[in-house]
C-alpha cells in the first residue's frame, strides 16, 4: 500500500528479471487498500502488460489477508511472495525457485547483510528469529525476510489469518512440508516510508506464544487441559488432606480452617472445569479437519 | 425461518416476464425493479397506510422502477390484514409474513431474499420517519456511496431516549471510525452486493453501517425527517443491556474475531500474574518466618485470579483452536476489483 514511487521500478525490475529468465510467469499485486496513486497506476502497467494480475482491497486489511488473497488468485505451479518496497532484489526470484526445485516445499530468503539501523530493526529481529526457531522448530535465520518460494501443494495446504503471514514456513512444516533456505540480497529503501515499528516486534511475540501453543495443542488439546486439570485438583486434594490432618490434631483455628477449605474445593472447581474446557476443545478440533487426513492428502499430492 | 405466507403477484410470473424483457428490450424497466424497499412491521395498524402512502409518492418522484416488500413479523394487530388488501390492490407490492416473530434482523433476511432490485432500502415501520424523502438517500449512494444511513433530524424522542442513542453513536464512531450522527436509525440504502457480504443476525442489523464500514464499503448518511408523536416514552431497562451485550458482540466481531487469544490473552495474562504474584509474597512471608498464611484471605484471592486467568487463556486458546480449523471458509478481506484475467 501507499508504495507510489516504488510500483514502476518493481513492475520493471521483476519484467526484466522473468524475460531474461525465460519462464512463463505472472505477476500479482495487491493492493491493501492504498490511499494515493498506486491503484490507478497499477492499472495502467496493467493495461500494456497481460502477466501483471492487480487486486484492489477496498480497504487495509493487512499483510497475511493481502498474501491470502494473493495465493488465493496466483495460478502458478510455484509461487513467489516478495514485498512492493524494493528491499528484495527481483534477481533473487531464479535463485529461490532453483532451491525450491531442488526438492523444497518452501524455500525462504536469508537476508545475511541486513541494511537496516542496527538497534531498532537488526537486534529484535535476532531475538524474534531465535525465538522462532525455538518455538516452532523450523530451524530458519531469518523467518521474516518477504522473498519467499512456495509449491504449489502448500499454497493450497495453508490458510492464513490474523497475522500468521509472519509464519508461513512453521504453518507449512504443520502440513509437513521440507522447507529451506538460501542466502539473497537486501537492499536500502530507496522510495517511501519503511512501515517497520518497534510495537510490531511485540505483537510478533504474542502471536508467536499463540502459534505455539496452537501448533503443540491442536491435535491433543486435552493434553494442554488435561495437564491443567492435574496440577489443580492435586493442589486442591492436598490442600483438603492438610487441613483436615490439622483438624484432626486441633491444630487450626476455625478461620484458618475456612481459608483453606475454600481454596481446596476452589482448585479442585477450578481442575473439573479445565477437563470440560478440554473436552469441548476436542470437540471443536474433532469437528474440524484432522491434521492426519491433511497430512495423508498432503502425502497424497506429493506422489502424483 | 418459517415464512408463513408469501404474496407476490410477480414472482410466480417472473420467468416468462423476464424472458418478455429480454426480447422485447423496449424500456419494460417494470418487470425487474431497481429498488426494493423492505419494511419490517410489527404492530403498525396505525401507521401502515400512511407509510405505504409516503412511500409510493417519494419513489414515484424519484423515477427509478421499484417494489415494496412488506414483511410482517408476526403482528397482532389488524397490520397484517391491512397489509394484505394493498398487496391485492397493487402490484408493486410483495408481502411476507413471518409465522411467529423472529426479530427485525431475520425479517431483513427475509425481505431480502425475496427482493429483486439491486438497490436496497430497509426502512423499518418501529421508527417513525418521514418515508417520502426516502429517494434522499437513494440520491445520495447515487453520488458514489455504498450505503446511506437516515439521519433522523429533528429528534423527537424522550431525552432519557437521546442520551442512550448518542452514547451509543459515541461508542460505535470509535469502533469503526465512522463519523455519522444517527448509526442506530434503522434507515438504511444501499446495494445488495453489500449486504450479501455482511453476516448479521439477532439484533445485529442495527450495526449494518458499522460492519459495512468496517469492510471498506464508503458509509455516509443524510437527513431525514423523523414525525412527531407515537414516540416511546417508556425507558426499558433490559432493551439497553442488550443493547449494550451486543455493542460488545460488534466490537469482538469486528476486532477479536480472527484472534481471541490477543484478546483473552492479555487480560487472562494479567490475572495470572496479579494472582501469582499475591501467593508469591504470601509464600515469601511463609518461608522467612513472618506467620501463618492459612488465615489470610488474600491466599484465597490470589488463588481465584490465577484460575480466573488461566481459564481465559483457556477459552482464548480455544476459540483460536475454532478459528484455525475452520479458517479455511471464513474470508477476511474484500476485494474492490481484479485487474488483467
Amino acid at each position: 500500500m501507499n508504495e507510489e514511487e516504488n510500483v514502476h521500478h518493481l513492475h520493471h525490475a521483476i519484467t526484466d528479471v522473468m524475460q531474461a529468465w525465460g519462464r512463463s510467469y505472472e505477476i500479482v499485486i495487491v493492493d491493501d487498500g492504498s490511499t494515493d496513486h498506486t491503484f490507478p497506476l497499477l492499472e495502467e502497467i496493467a493495461k500494456r502488460d497481460t502477466h501483471l494480475r492487480v487486486v484492489k482491497f477496498r480497504r487495509n486489511f493487512g499483510q497475511s489477508a493481502a498474501m491470502g488473497a494473493g495465493f488465493e488468485l496466483a495460478r502458478g505451479e510455484v509461487v513467489v511472495t516478495m514485498d512492493g518496497d524494493l528491499q528484495n532484489d527481483p534477481q533473487d526470484i531464479p535463485l529461490v525457485v532453483a532451491e525450491l526445485e531442488k526438492g523444497y516445499d518452501v524455500v525462504s530468503g536469508w537476508r545475511k547483510n541486513r541494511k537496516d539501523k542496527l538497534i531498532i530493526r537488526k537486534v529484535p529481529s535476532t531475538i524474534a528469529n531465535r525465538l522462532i526457531r525455538k518455538t516452532t522448530q523450523v530451524s530458519l535465520h531469518d523467518t521474516g525476510c518477504s522473498l519467499k518460494a512456495y509449491s504449489r501443494d502448500v499454497v493450497n495446504k495453508i490458510s492464513l489469518y490474523g497475522e500468521l503471514h509472519r509464519f508461513i514456513p512453521a504453518l507449512a512444516r504443520v502440513e509437513g512440508a521440507r522447507i529451506g533456505e538460501v542466502v539473497v540480497n537486501h537492499r536500502e529503501r530507496k522510495f517511501g516510508q519503511s512501515k517497520y515499528n518497534l510495537t510490531r516486534t511485540f505483537r510478533v511475540i504474542m502471536d508467536l506464544t499463540t502459534l505455539n501453543l496452537l501448533l503443540k495443542y491442536l491435535t491433543k488439546p486435552l493434553h494442554f487441559f488435561g495437564g491443567l486439570t492435574l496440577v489443580f485438583n492435586a493442589l486442591g486434594i492436598a490442600t483438603l488432606l492438610y487441613s483436615a490432618f490439622h483438624t484432626a490434631e486441633n491444630s487450626l483455628a476455625t478461620e484458618e480452617l475456612n481459608v483453606l477449605m475454600s481454596l481446596g474445593f476452589l482448585l479442585i472447581a477450578a481442575g473439573i472445569n479445565f477437563l470440560l474446557f478440554g473436552l469441548i476443545a476436542n470437540m471443536v478440533v474433532k469437528t474440524g479437519k484432522k491434521r492426519d487426513e491433511r497430512l495423508h492428502e498432503m502425502a497424497a499430492l506429493n506422489h502424483l | 425461518m418459517p415464512i408463513e405466507t408469501q404474496i407476490s403477484p410477480r414472482a410466480a410470473e417472473l420467468p416468462a416476464r423476464l424472458d418478455d424483457d429480454e426480447i422485447s428490450g423496449n424500456g419494460r424497466a417494470a418487470t425487474m425493479p431497481k429498488i426494493s424497499v423492505i419494511v419490517p412491521t410489527h404492530n403498525n395498524g396505525s401507521d401502515v397506510q400512511a407509510i405505504y402512502r409516503a412511500l409510493r409518492l417519494g419513489l414515484e418522484n424519484y423515477g427509478e422502477s421499484f417494489e415494496l416488500i412488506f414483511v410482517d413479523d408476526a403482528s397482532t394487530d389488524n397490520t397484517y390484514a391491512q397489509l394484505l388488501d394493498l398487496a391485492r390492490r397493487d402490484r408493486q407490492v410483495k408481502l411476507i409474513r413471518m409465522r411467529t416473530s423472529f426479530g427485525e434482523a431475520s425479517a431483513l433476511d427475509a425481505g431480502l431474499r425475496h427482493a429483486l432490485g439491486q438497490k436496497l432500502v430497509f426502512a423499518t415501520a418501529r421508527v417513525r420517519v418521514n418515508m417520502q424523502s426516502l429517494p434522499q438517500l437513494l440520491r445520495k449512494l447515487d453520488d458514489g456511496f455504498d450505503l446511506v444511513v437516515g439521519w433522523r433530524t429533528p429528534r423527537q424522542d424522550s431525552g432519557v431516549n437521546r442520551l442512550v442513542s448518542w452514547m451509543f453513536n459515541w461508542l460505535m464512531q470509535k469502533q469503526g471510525n465512522l463519523q455519522l450522527h444517527d448509526i442506530n436509525s434503522s434507515v438504511i440504502a444501499t446495494y445488495r452486493s453489500v449486504l450479501e457480504n455482511i453476516t448479521f443476525y439477532g439484533n445485529l442489523n442495527v450495526f449494518i453501517p458499522v460492519l459495512a464500514a468496517r469492510q471498506g464499503y464508503k458509509v455516509s448518511e443524510e437527513q431525514i425527517e423523523q414525525l412527531p408523536g407515537a414516540f416511546r416514552k417508556s425507558v426499558h431497562v433490559a432493551e439497553y443491556i442488550q443493547r449494550l451485550l451486543d455493542i460488545i458482540t460488534v466490537i469482538f466481531l469486528t476486532k477479536y474475531s480472527k484472534k481471541p487469544l490477543h484478546f483473552l490473552g492479555f487480560f487472562g495474562i494479567i490475572f495470572t500474574f496479579a494472582g501469582l504474584a499475591m501467593n508469591l509474597y504470601l509464600f515469601v512471608y511463609r518461608i522467612l518466618g513472618f506467620g501463618a498464611i492459612a488465615g489470610r484471605p488474600l491466599l484465597l484471592l490470589g488463588a481465584l485470579l490465577l484460575v480466573i486467568g488461566l481459564q481465559m487463556i483457556s477459552i482464548g486458546l480455544i476459540g483460536e483452536m475454532i478459528i484455525y480449523t475452520h479458517a479455511r471458509e471464513i474470508k477476511e478481506y474484500n476485494i474492490e476489483t481484479v485487474v488483467g484475467e
